[in-house]
């Protein structure tokens, strides 16, 4: 009874620091990202509310949220609402299954940093990533109006063609882990002395791809294309509505994506890794914290790689994006597959 | 000057018996009547190589025909066609260009109100025919789609005939604005007039839109008046198949002052404040126009200074890299490219910061004035044009790293937006989007003005008429302007400092120059000129009956006929490809609408 109630509350308090960091991180890239396209663009970006703007992201969701609820006529404002429901809840789901350091004891408790180490992991994340597709579709046909519908339309063919490229890019570090449990690949990543990422380069391309895609970060952000569609499929939506869509899109999925890619890929809290051989930790000094850290800093970098691109690259044509993803990431992951099969037996000892 | 001689023509008076061929100091003109006007257009486009369709407009006669001592005037000069015929109200012509032998002409007939559509000859005259109908409402026989171009479907007048006042016809209550609130008086600048012209309402917009399009697939997207991706309040109708778009047209008229008619009634000089309010993207270079066009009229051109002629095409030249400027920032923003839209803002403030310097003003400039400029360049204008110039090349190299060479870039625009050149006579193009296709014309070679004959620069040409070709035209265009305005520079520097910006016309020539240009009288004649806009071939025919205020001015807005391509370009293409083409053609709608 005792370790139920102990239990209970462990993952009560990981669900609070979890949602509270999401969120709280989530908000604040707009600050991050705002600051690294001002830069990029020479020029200082916000610096008016708080030191260097740091206080903006309040400012911005108070702004939001006092402003007017519009709500287009003749629109469905049941499917409307729960578009939003939709787009936020998944992708939240996803940080579950993260795990952000290695097992440690407190009071004589020992605590795994990942809310469920469920053994399913890897399909939960990607079955949460194909309901994204049911808030854009659900946003855009309960807006009523033309310019949501072809923006929506054009997201669900992105992310139903990326959903399959993906799924079989990450076959290769699971084939390689043996698992679908998140904490035990980053866990044989360690054991095998081997970033998965050094194997895997082509897997590794193709996920960086379809996370573009799926997130709609340029040069795959069709559908909210400024130009031809205004904002896409959030232009019925006002206020903290509208603010959610690129909250969760642009940040909160690309966080989660980052970070799954950080675990397939970069072996997760682990230090630098020179293959076969071991790893390198600079950061000795932080003793216990070092893993959390290096968590961290793995994923702030792919989300810095990605806001690179965001601000500098021009965007491709819904055509071209499909094509791409039948023509050239679906072939691609499939021949990793094969040759990850061949390799995987020399890995396994 | 690039004006087709008598001679050319000589073989064609044998089989149009009404042909009359007249060579004027500002133009050659070939008049014909109506019935034989087709067929000649005809000729001269498939045997006389005048391939190239530059404008066409009509002149309403009215008050001429009235006045016995103008139309005596006129006759004398000849620039009246068939002045036997006293009754047929309106003059209509036709500027064509002989793309081989580089030279213009202009044909010329009368009517009373209807005319033969030239729509099969050349789709921009379809366009042209449409702004004919709604402003003097000539009746084209034969044309397929005759709606209105500016005004919407419901306004019951013709705003550019004669009979027609410059204030209009007030008839309509006008809501709020006048109203007199518990008997107060309003007072001053608050007092209106009660009445005012009409103003299209929502249902009347809802007729226009109807008579556009007729829906063929899923849905009709509008696309504008007001969206990003149009480049000011422009009104397509996308008929769209899934993204497919089936047909595509355009309502224009959003920004419609009627620059026209507003010339008819300014002087000279005032009227150039308005030709910065029509392409506001290269204020400088549509004042050039004007003004050479008028210092033509006047004859004066050889005595305008040389120090004020290189001033203007060094700044005309500085406006056109601004204008492109604005054009790769928009373009890539477009295409979602963020951060290159704000290096080129950075740059263009520069030069917006220079030409302030020197005019006094950013954005409507009006610094040219007939015969010169209105003052001296400032102290130190030349070293911040250099040191702008210095840095500005490097510059340009590294946005094209950014997207030349670029594999995106490359898929968006690489057989995007195709123009063949037969196609772009057809669509009367010119500017970058003709050369983009191939072929050279460039007015600062063709007829130069100013001091472009003494500069040595390239035309860069495309090859597949693509918009990558557009794209690489551009870049080249201002590298090609940088190397102009060092040249300019050059010969600024060694100019002495006291030398005259305006003109100084001899005593005999009888005409009043002033700097205000008021009470300048512009002799009886008519004049096509024009100027190499950023965008392409501004032209102006302005028809004078030796008053202080035109009789007729016809813009020939580069925009206008290059935007009438779209609908053919758009065809079987993706809304994705919608802002790709429309920002290659880069249309500005103060100009397409005036």
């Amino acid at each position: 009874m005792e370790s139920v109630a102990l239990n209970l509350a462990v993952a009560f308090v990981k669900i609070l620091v979890i949602l509270g960091i999401v969120l709280g991180v989530g908000a604040y890239l707009t600050w991050v990202e705002r600051k690294v396209a001002a830069h990029i663009q020479r020029r200082p970006g916000p610096m008016v509310v708080g030191w260097h703007g740091l206080l903006q992201p309040l400012a911005d969701g108070l702004k939001l949220i006092t402003k007017e609820d519009l709500f287009p006529r003749y629109g469905n404002r049941f499917l409307y609402n729960l578009a939003i429901v939709l787009a936020l809840v998944p992708a939240t789901l996803v940080f579950a299954v993260i795990p952000f350091g290695p097992e440690f004891e407190v009071f004589g408790y020992k605590i795994k940093p990942i809310l469920t180490d469920v053994n399913v992991a890897l399909l939960l994340v990607f079955g949460l990533g194909s309901l994204a597709v049911y808030a854009v579709a659900l946003a855009g046909w309960a807006s009523n109006s033309k310019y949501p519908l072809i923006g929506s339309m054009r997201k669900a063919g992105i992310i139903i063609s990326y959903e399959v490229a993906i799924t079989f890019a990450v076959m290769g570090p699971i084939i390689l882990a043996g698992t679908l449990s998140t904490y035990q690949i980053v866990v044989n990543q360690i054991e095998q002395k081997l970033w998965y990422v050094w194997i895997q380069p082509v897997a590794f391309v193709v996920y960086m791809f379809s996370l573009l895609a799926e997130t709609g970060r340029v040069p795959f952000d069709i559908q909210e294309a400024e130009a031809e569609l205004v904002t896409g499929f959030t232009v019925e939506y006002g206020g903290m509505k509208f603010g959610i869509f690129p909250l969760v899109e642009w940040y909160i999925e690309v966080l989660s994506l980052s970070a799954i890619a950080v675990v397939l890929f970069f072996g997760g809290w682990s230090p630098l890794n020179i293959p076969f051989l071991g790893f390198v930790d600079p950061l000795f000094f932080l003793g216990p914290l070092s893993p959390f850290v290096w968590f961290l800093l793995k994923v702030t970098a792919l989300f810095l790689f990605i806001l690179w691109l965001h601000w500098t690259l021009p965007r491709y044509r819904i055509d071209q994006i499909t094509e791409m993803a039948w023509k050239i990431m679906l072939p691609l992951a499939l021949a990793n597959i094969v040759f990850t099969a061949v390799i995987a037996p020399l890995i396994w000892k | 000057m690039a004006w087709a001689r008598e001679s050319d023509f000589s073989d064609l008076k044998e089989p149009f018996k009404t042909l009359e061929v007249v060579e004027n100091k500002g133009t050659t003109s070939l008049h014909v009547r109506k019935e034989e006007l087709l067929n000649l257009l005809k000729v001269l486009k498939e045997k006389k190589g005048y391939k190239l369709f530059l404008d066409h407009s009509v002149v309403d006669l009215k008050d001429i025909l009235e006045k016995d001592k103008d139309f005596k005037n006129a006759v004398a000069e000849s620039i009246i066609a068939f002045p036997e015929d006293r009754v047929s109200r309106f003059q209509a012509f036709y500027i064509l260009f002989n793309v081989d032998e580089k030279k213009r002409v202009v044909v010329k007939t009368r009517t009373k109100e209807t005319l033969p559509s030239a729509e099969k000859l050349w789709f921009a005259c379809k366009w042209a025919e449409r702004e004919c109908y709604d402003m003097f409402g000539i009746k084209y026989e034969g044309h397929e789609n005759l709606v209105r171009a500016f005004m919407w479907e419901t306004y019951p007048y013709f705003p550019l005939r004669k009979d027609f006042p410059l204030e209009g016809f007030p008839e309509e209550e006008l809501p709020s604005l006048n109203e007199v609130i518990k008997g107060d008086k309003l007072q001053g600048t608050m007092n209106y007039e009660r009445k005012h012209t009409f103003i299209p309402t929502l249902e009347d917009l809802e007729i226009t839109e109807r008579k556009r399009l007729q829906k063929k697939a899923q849905i009709v997207l509008n696309w504008g008046p007001l969206h990003p991706g149009t480049h000011g309040t422009m009104w397509f109708l996308f008929d769209l198949e899934g993204e497919r778009i089936v047909q595509t047209d355009v309502i224009l008229g959003q920004l419609h002052r009627g620059v026209e008619k507003l010339a008819e009634n300014e002087m000279y000089n005032q009227f150039l404040v308005y030709t910065d309010r029509m392409d506001y993207l290269s204020a400088l270079c549509s004042n050039q126009a004007w003004v050479v066009a008028v210092e033509r009229m006047l004859g004066i051109e050889e005595y305008v200074p040389e120090k004020a002629k290189y001033i203007r095409t060094m700044l005309s030249e500085l406006q056109r890299i601004n204008s492109h400027l604005l054009w790769l920032g928009t373009y890539a923003l477009d295409l979602g490219a963020l951060t290159v839209f704000l290096y080129c803002f950075k740059e263009r403030e520069k030069i917006m910061d220079i030409l302030e310097g020197i005019t006094g003003a950013r954005l409507t400039i009006s610094y040219p004035r007939v015969g010169g400029v209105r003052m001296d360049l400032p102290l130190g204008a030349l070293e911040a044009i250099k040191s702008f110039t210095g840095r500005f090349l490097k510059e340009l190299r590294d946005w094209e790293r950014i997207l030349t060479r670029n594999r995106i870039w490359l898929k968006r625009n690489k057989g995007v937006g195709v123009i063949p050149p037969e196609e772009a006579y057809f669509y009367g193009v010119t500017g970058p989007v003709i050369r983009g296709s191939g072929i050279p014309y460039d007015v600062r070679k063709i007829d130069p003005y100013d001091a472009y004959a003494e500069v040595e620069f390239d035309i860069p040409v495309g090859e597949e008429g693509d918009c990558y070709d557009r794209y690489l035209v551009r870049i080249e265009e201002m590298k090609q302007s940088v190397r102009i305005v060092e040249q300019c520079v050059k010969k600024l520097e060694k100019l002495p400092e006291s030398a005259p910006f305006f003109a100084e016309v001899p005593k005999e020539k009888k005409i009043k120059l002033s700097m205000d240009g008021i009470g300048l009288k512009v002799p009886t004649s008519e004049i096509y000129s024009s100027g190499e806009n950023p965008r392409g071939e501004l032209g102006f025919y302005v028809f004078s009956i030796g008053a202080i205020k035109p009789y007729r001015v016809k813009v020939r807005p580069p925009s206008f006929y290059n935007l009438s391509v779209y609908p053919y370009l758009m065809k079987n293409r993706v809304i994705a490809d919608a802002v790709t083409i429309l920002a290659s053609i880069d249309p500005v709608v103060g100009e397409t609408d005036r």
